[in-house]
């Protein structure tokens, strides 16, 4: 059942992803990011991490993905627009891709002999391992400190964005 | 939690707060003197520099936090190129920058907060956090002249490529993470030893952790083959932002890579675990970095564009020093950056002024600086001289300690390189000194910096040749700064 | 373990993938996000298989969305500029330097 599940959740997910890639339109693209973000949030659940499975749907499907999609739909961006691929940087990238890929499934498969290692490290998993409660209890004692370096964060983002964002009327020109 | 010394945050809290108050500043002098602003800013760094001096040396937050000597010298490196690049910044705020002066200020002061929390920190979470804090406001401020399309196009790049290199560093941090089940970087360093010990081996992820780990701080110092983004990004960019970039990022992510390879991961640079050495890696990458960088300087026409492929070059030579991973080399590292910073800023500093005067980057702009302005050619001379490495100026003692750490960790080769690169790169640093001095052209521009930038330049002229004669007490405190790590 | 790690590894090859490929400002943010995401598999993998004494990695991952949101934001609002200037966002036609 559990295999089932992360089996599905999975291949949603790594589908969402490549689609989201190969296709043109942008609305469609940001509309397969979710689904594929949805279904990791199944996969958070599944490895008991509650707290970030129902962030990542709040906080990225909810907030960061629609606020694509508004910018998507601000510049009213259409699929067209797209220009056809470059065959020799294509060819390079890909080349990049499938080294990376192997490299890093070899590497993987090889190193999973060593948590097996460690085990005499492991204890068994609390009930409520991952839940709301225990999270936000460390963010607030032991991660205090990186809590609040991300509201400073949060800040500088906010007003680099408006910065950024904003039209400026030239009215000091006149004043000149 | 009792007995924690809270004041040792004090220089970072009060920085931030001044950012925030420069914001509310604009706002209450109707965004109309942009050098209150200015002089404000400057006040802000002097003043954070004279708490640093007085609150330090401490651990907050279970080690997540350390003031140590290694992070107050990294501290004053930033504070230092943060109250530079404010300083030549005069002339552009009134001029280029029409809107939101105080916040392009503000942004510089968060990104300095951001430099001086990395440096802190003992652990990959703050760590991290501190390396987005520096960087996401130098994406702003990058794209800062907004209806210039090179600058938005630099901002862009720079975006990209940030978040791309953060991503491949955060898999990295990951997998260290996996492989140790830890992210304080000591008992990383711990645990790593304890699986050795017992089972001989490490499994091959840890070398893709370290490769992504350098890749990703590669590509937040320009390390080749990730520098591809430099130029560009230094070209577009406002020139103090350039400035800024180029001595006060690269100076944090230098900090990061010592607390997270040589702290971390020192026991891997050792001859019992060579297969997992990261030493080589790095060391082939720094001759990259002096090979490519110093060549393509060569041909460059823009002096922003040459001083990129140069301070490429320039962290090719301070990573010369990082491999060595002895006392020595750390201690040389930080030498280097100091002497960088003046050097660098001082130069950028130039460019500056005189891309407000001319509009012009293009090394041919400078022919017959020397009769119009002589001082500020000779000051030119001296930046370039000890970017160059000339005896007496601060670059060669830099140099000069950088190669002995590498001859004395047995990198030979890499010195050579270092010396042949030293020697052609002295060649493009002369060309623009030579257009100053010998141009048959007639001289047309005369330049006149502001008080500040005046004041900028002169402060990197007396540190270049100060701590060229004595590199004595700076040496000193880098020699104490490296020894918080146990070599 | 190994399957969801697999996972995290092919999402992140995508990422690259679609950074490298994508022609579209707003395709490579989202290629970004994807990268982002996969480093989160790992860490909440490791967490629960690695060190369940703790939350170390649960936690990490809650600050890599927290940042991932704010660099999302800000290349937003860069994005929305670099319409302003270019009248598109496409990558091939936003080069006035080489690379």
């Amino acid at each position: 059942m559990e295999l089932a599940i992360f089996y599905i959740s999975a291949i949603v997910a790594a589908g969402g992803a490549l689609m989201m890639i190969l296709q043109r339109n942008p609305v469609a693209s940001v509309l397969y990011l979710i689904l594929s973000l949805v279904a990791l949030a199944v996969l958070f659940v599944q490895l008991s991490a509650l707290f970030v499975g129902s962030l990542l749907i709040i906080v990225y499907a909810g907030a960061i993905l629609v606020l694509f999609l508004f910018v998507i739909m601000l510049l009213n961006l259409r699929g067209e627009k797209f220009t056809s691929e470059k065959p020799i940087l294509d060819k390079g990238t890909k080349i990049t891709l499938v080294v990376l890929f192997f490299m890093e499934l070899v590497i993987l498969i090889k190193q999973m002999a060593f948590p097996q290692r460690m085990d005499s490290l492991m204890t068994q998993a609390s009930p409520d391992f991952g839940g709301v409660e225990p999270v936000a209890t460390l963010l607030y004692t032991k991660y205090l400190y990186p809590f609040e370096l991300t509201s400073i964060l949060l800040l500088v983002a906010i007003v680099g964005a408006v910065i950024m964002a904003k039209r400026d009327k030239n009215e000091e020109e006149g004043e000149r | 939690m009792t007995d924690q010394n809270w004041s040792i945050l004090i220089p970072e809290i009060f920085l931030f707060i001044w950012a925030l108050f420069i914001f509310g500043l604009d706002l209450g002098i109707k965004r109309k003197n942009p050098k209150i602003l200015g002089y404000s800013a400057m006040a802000g760094l002097t003043i954070t520099g004279i708490l640093l001096a007085i609150f330090n040396g401490g651990i907050l937050f279970k080690g997540m936090f350390q003031s140590d000597q290694l992070a107050i010298f990294f501290k004053v490196i930033f504070i230092g190129s943060a109250f530079m690049a404010v300083g030549s910044s005069f002339d552009i705020a009134s001029e280029k920058i029409r809107h939101h002066r105080g916040e392009y200020y503000g942004l510089i002061l968060f990104s300095t907060v951001g430099m001086m929390f990395l440096s802190s920190a003992s652990e990959l979470i703050t760590l991290y956090i501190g390396m987005e804090l520096t960087t996401i406001p130098l994406y702003v401020l990058a794209a800062f002249y907004k209806d210039d399309k090179l600058s938005v196009e630099a901002g862009l790049k720079y975006l990209i490529v940030g978040a791309f290199s953060s991503a491949i560093l955060l898999y990295g941090l990951s997998l260290l993470y996996g492989l140790t089940g830890t992210t304080d970087i000591v008992t990383m360093k711990i645990n790593l030893s304890l699986v050795f010990l017992s089972y001989g081996k490490i499994g091959p992820g840890l070398i893709l952790a370290m490769i992504m780990v350098i890749a990703g701080i590669g590509f937040k110092l320009a390390l080749v083959p990730f520098h591809m983004w430099a130029p560009d990004v230094y070209q577009g960019a406002p020139t103090p932002i350039t400035a800024f970039l180029s001595v006060g990022s690269k100076a944090a992510g230098v900090v990061a890579f010592a607390r997270i390879f040589v702290n971390g991961l020192i026991a891997f640079a050792s001859d019992v675990m060579k297969p997992l050495d990261w030493g080589i890696i790095v060391a082939i990458l720094a001759a990259a970095a002096m090979i490519l960088g110093n060549i393509t300087a060569l041909r460059q026409r823009n002096i922003k564009r040459m001083l990129a492929y140069s301070s490429i070059a320039q962290i090719g030579y301070v990573m010369v020093g990082m491999v060595a991973a002895s006392e020595l080399g750390i201690a040389s590292v930080g030498y280097y950056m100091f002497i960088y910073l003046f050097a660098n800023m001082g130069a950028f500093t130039i460019a500056t002024i005189f891309n407000d005067k001319t509009g012009s980057d293009g090394i041919i702009s400078y022919s017959g600086l020397s009769k119009t302005s002589p001082i500020f050619a000779a000051y030119m001379s001296i930046f370039l001289l000890s970017l160059a490495g000339i005896p007496p100026l601060g670059g060669f003692a830099a140099k000069y300690l950088v190669f002995a750490a590498g001859i004395q960790a047995g990198y030979t080769w890499l010195v050579i390189v270092a010396l042949l690169t030293s020697v052609v790169s002295l060649y493009y640093y002369a060309n623009i000194i030579k257009t100053m001095y010998f141009s048959a052209e007639e001289p047309t521009i005369k330049i006149h910096p502001s008080f500040p930038a005046n004041l900028v330049l002169l402060i990197s002229v007396i540190g270049i040749i100060l701590f060229g004669i004595f590199p004595g007490p700076i040496l000193d405190w880098a020699l104490e700064s490296a020894k918080i790590f146990a070599f | 373990m190994l399957q969801y790690l697999a996972l995290a590894s092919i999402l992140f090859a995508i990422g690259i993938f679609g950074v490298l490929t994508r022609r579209n400002t707003i395709g490579i943010l989202m290629s970004l996000e994807l990268m982002f995401n996969a480093v989160n598999i790992n860490l909440v993998t490791f967490n629960k298989y690695i060190g369940p004494d703790n939350l170390t990695g649960q936690i990490f991952a809650t600050f890599v969305i927290v940042v991932a949101a704010a660099e999302a934001v800000v290349g937003l609002a860069i994005v929305l500029l670099l319409y302003r200037n270019w009248r598109g966002i496409e990558v091939d036609r936003i080069n006035l330097m080489k690379w």
